[in-house]
């Protein structure tokens, strides 16, 4: 299987805000593996003991920070369309930048 | 359907006090509703020809964020999870059972990191599998080999399961028997034809149109449920008190605690590594990544990711059915006369609910098992399909020929999955399907480090795989527990950490550092690194922009270097 020979770049990105966003992502994943800091009985909120609404909370915590870093993405890397022979961004003037490769 | 109810109730029998008519016929209902609509769906958004397995097997990549949002959980979501989770929480209680919690809550950071890299390289490639995408990547054939087969024999033993909890609900409401094997498997078997059915006509669309069915019903039957359950038993204060005295008492047959209330410090590692294990394993199933390539553009799936823990909140309430079921004093015994904690919820429902709403919440189980088991002979015949019968048997097969293949093999695995739950015991393919989970995790270097990087040399890839693979399954074979010898369950020792943990995650950290290891002996004597037909920009293409056209194979290309 072969495809037409094109090379180019990932579009342009804001650095700074995608950090940012993978800050957001991580803050549930550490807080949810550090399970001394959670596994205990006491307090209880309405006859649930802290273990167990603790991480129901996380889940509406985690919800809302993927959607702030759903909101941030979109704004650090706007979709820059590519031409039809996808071998270019219709949008010469991204080629012109230097940019960083590939990650994110 | 409705000729199975007078013929079966002469057989039923003993503690589960005979066939419950009016549940039953609820679940019937329910069942031909589903049915109705599985073929209809052939119709929906119909395409100009269903026989691609770009429209067979992934809806045309058109789903929008709801559409996906209610397909992804009635696929991750299933029916065993809803069986199999309250009833570790009712047995084992917190480790083995609320893991479940975190698990898929972490779980969306970490897929929205790289599914829409993956998303938007399938679509410019043409991807349906992820083996598909190891080939473009690669160019290996033996590395894309080993993810094929792990993904299709990972995802065998998941569709057993989806059985094993329609069975549940069968078992409850009646339906079933010791001596009779066809009042047994009957049910099993007309329910299973008429989704093998739906799914070869309509192909992704059916559970995508059931999934809307399925999800509302669970969503209505959990919530009725934690309201009302709680304070028939005395309160949700009484519950974890009365979970509380189960746990902690003294099992007399080992001498140690019946379960576990709350993780104490020796249990901290195997919850961590439980929740992060099987929420890096969940997105590396096919049926996972066939619901995810079947949206329509990049971002829907990070939509996605900030509204599907809603699933992982009725979760969470589901587990605490388990608990609730200890105070009120619930006793699920199987049509046999044996206690199956599998069949806790169920009888819950059933001890608690007038049978009209018990057999709403039966239907929810039973289709929830439906969608997933839909989803997933979909994910493995489009893997067969693209990674087994193209790759290797017929290079030259039309995209006609692969939609026949994929829609025949649908039927082949769906029907393999009756024959492995009828035959065998429902031990082996709990067992099977606790080493698909350490198995598919293996294949994480593969597809997600492949989305960033080719520093991993694929052959250095291929043997950390193998390795992995190796470590798990002996690891694995060596855990004991009452009930069987070997298989156990999922938590072994973990070397260097000292502490009890899930065997996937350490066959994982071994994988990872032989495939790091042996990059750098391959790249020291420059071996081969294949051929890569990605370029940086695809991972970040988005509906609209064009597909690569692959130029028809030369006689010089019949076979890919491996």
């Amino acid at each position: 299987m072969s495809t037409t020979p094109h090379r180019h770049e990932a579009p342009p990105a804001n650095k700074g805000l995608l950090a940012l966003a993978c800050v957001l992502l991580a803050i549930p994943i550490v807080a949810l593996l550090l399970v001394g800091t959670y596994a205990k009985d006491e307090p209880r909120l309405g006859g649930f003991p802290f273990f167990i609404w603790y991480q129901f909370l996380w889940v509406v915590i985690c919800s809302a920070l993927t959607y702030a870093a759903y909101r941030l993405v979109l704004k650090a890397r706007p979709h820059v369309p590519m031409n039809p022979e996808g071998d270019a961004f219709l949008d010469d003037d991204h080629r012109a930048n230097p940019r960083e490769d590939g990650l994110r | 359907m409705t000729a199975v109810v007078p013929a079966l109730s002469p057989a039923a029998s003993g503690d589960t006090g005979g066939v419950n008519v009016v549940a039953l016929s609820v679940l019937i209902f329910f069942f031909v509703v589903v049915a109705g609509a599985g073929f209809w769906a052939a119709r929906w958004r119909r395409p100009a020809s269903m026989e691609s397995l770009e429209e067979w097997g992934l809806g045309g990549r058109s789903f929008g964020t709801w559409v996906t949002w209610f397909l992804l959980g009635g696929d991750l979501y299933t029916a065993y999870t809803f069986v199999a989770v309250p009833a570790a929480m009712f047995s084992a209680g917190a480790v083995s059972g609320f893991f479940a919690v975190p698990y898929t809550i972490i779980l969306y950071p970490i897929i929205f990191v790289f599914m829409s890299r993956l998303w938007s390289v399938s679509h410019r490639h043409g991807y349906v599998t992820p083996a598909d995408f190891v080939q473009g990547r690669s160019g290996s054939r033996g590395l894309t080999l080993a993810v094929a087969i792990t993904g299709f024999i990972a995802t065998m033993p998941y569709i057993a399961l989806q059985l094993v909890g329609i069975q549940a609900v069968l078992e409850v409401a009646g339906v079933g028997s010791n001596t009779n094997w066809l009042a047994n498997d009957l049910p099993l078997f007309i329910a299973f034809l008429v989704l093998a059915l739906y799914t070869y006509t309509s192909g992704l669309r059916a559970p995508a149109l059931i999934a809307f069915v399925k999800d509302i019903l669970i969503y209505i039957v959990i919530i009725v449920a934690v309201i009302y359950l709680p304070a028939k038993v005395g309160g949700w204060g009484h519950v974890f008190d009365a979970a509380q005295g189960k746990m902690e008492a003294t099992n007399p047959a080992t001498g140690k605690p019946v379960g576990v209330f709350i993780p104490g410090a020796g249990q901290y590692w195997a919850y961590a590594t439980l929740a992060l294990g099987s929420a890096m394993a969940l997105f590396m199933y096919p049926h996972s990544i066939t619901a995810t390539l079947s949206a329509k553009n990049r971002n829907t799936i990070r939509k996605n990711a900030s509204i599907l823990p809603a699933y992982s909140f009725l979760l969470g309430l589901l587990a605490l059915l388990g608990w609730v079921a200890i105070a009120a004093g619930t006793k699920p015994i199987g049509v046999n006369g044996k206690p199956n904690p599998q069949l806790v919820v169920p009888q819950l429902f059933e001890d608690f609910f007038p049978s009209w709403f018990a057999g709403v919440a039966f239907a929810a189980i039973a289709i929830g098992a439906l969608v997933p088991a839909a989803i997933m002979s979909i994910a493995a015949a489009n893997t067969f399909t693209r990674n087994i019968y193209k790759a290797w048997l017929n290079p030259n097969a039309t995209i006609q020929q692969e939609a026949k293949v994929s829609k025949i093999t649908s039927l082949v695995v769906k029907a393999f999955a009756l024959v492995f739950v009828l035959t065998l015991d429902k031990q082996n393919a709990i067992n099977f399907q606790l080493l698909g989970g350490i198995w598919i995790l293996q294949t994480f270097p593969s597809v997600v480090f492949y989305l960033y990087t080719r520093w991993f040399h694929r052959r250095a890839l291929l043997i950390g795989w193998a390795v992995g693979m190796a470590y798990g399954t002996w690891t694995a074979y060596g855990v004991a527990s009452p009930q069987t010898p070997h298989f156990g369950g999922s938590i072994a020792n973990m070397p260097v950490v000292g502490q009890l943990g899930y065997i996937a995650v350490t066959a994982f950290a071994l994988n990872v550092v032989v495939a790091a290891l042996l990059t750098l002996v391959f790249r020291a004597v420059k071996a081969d690194e294949g051929r890569d037909e990605t370029i940086p920009a695809d991972y970040f293409a988005d509906a609209g922009d064009p597909r690569v056209e692959k130029l028809a194979p030369g006689p010089h290309e019949l076979t890919p270097s491996a």
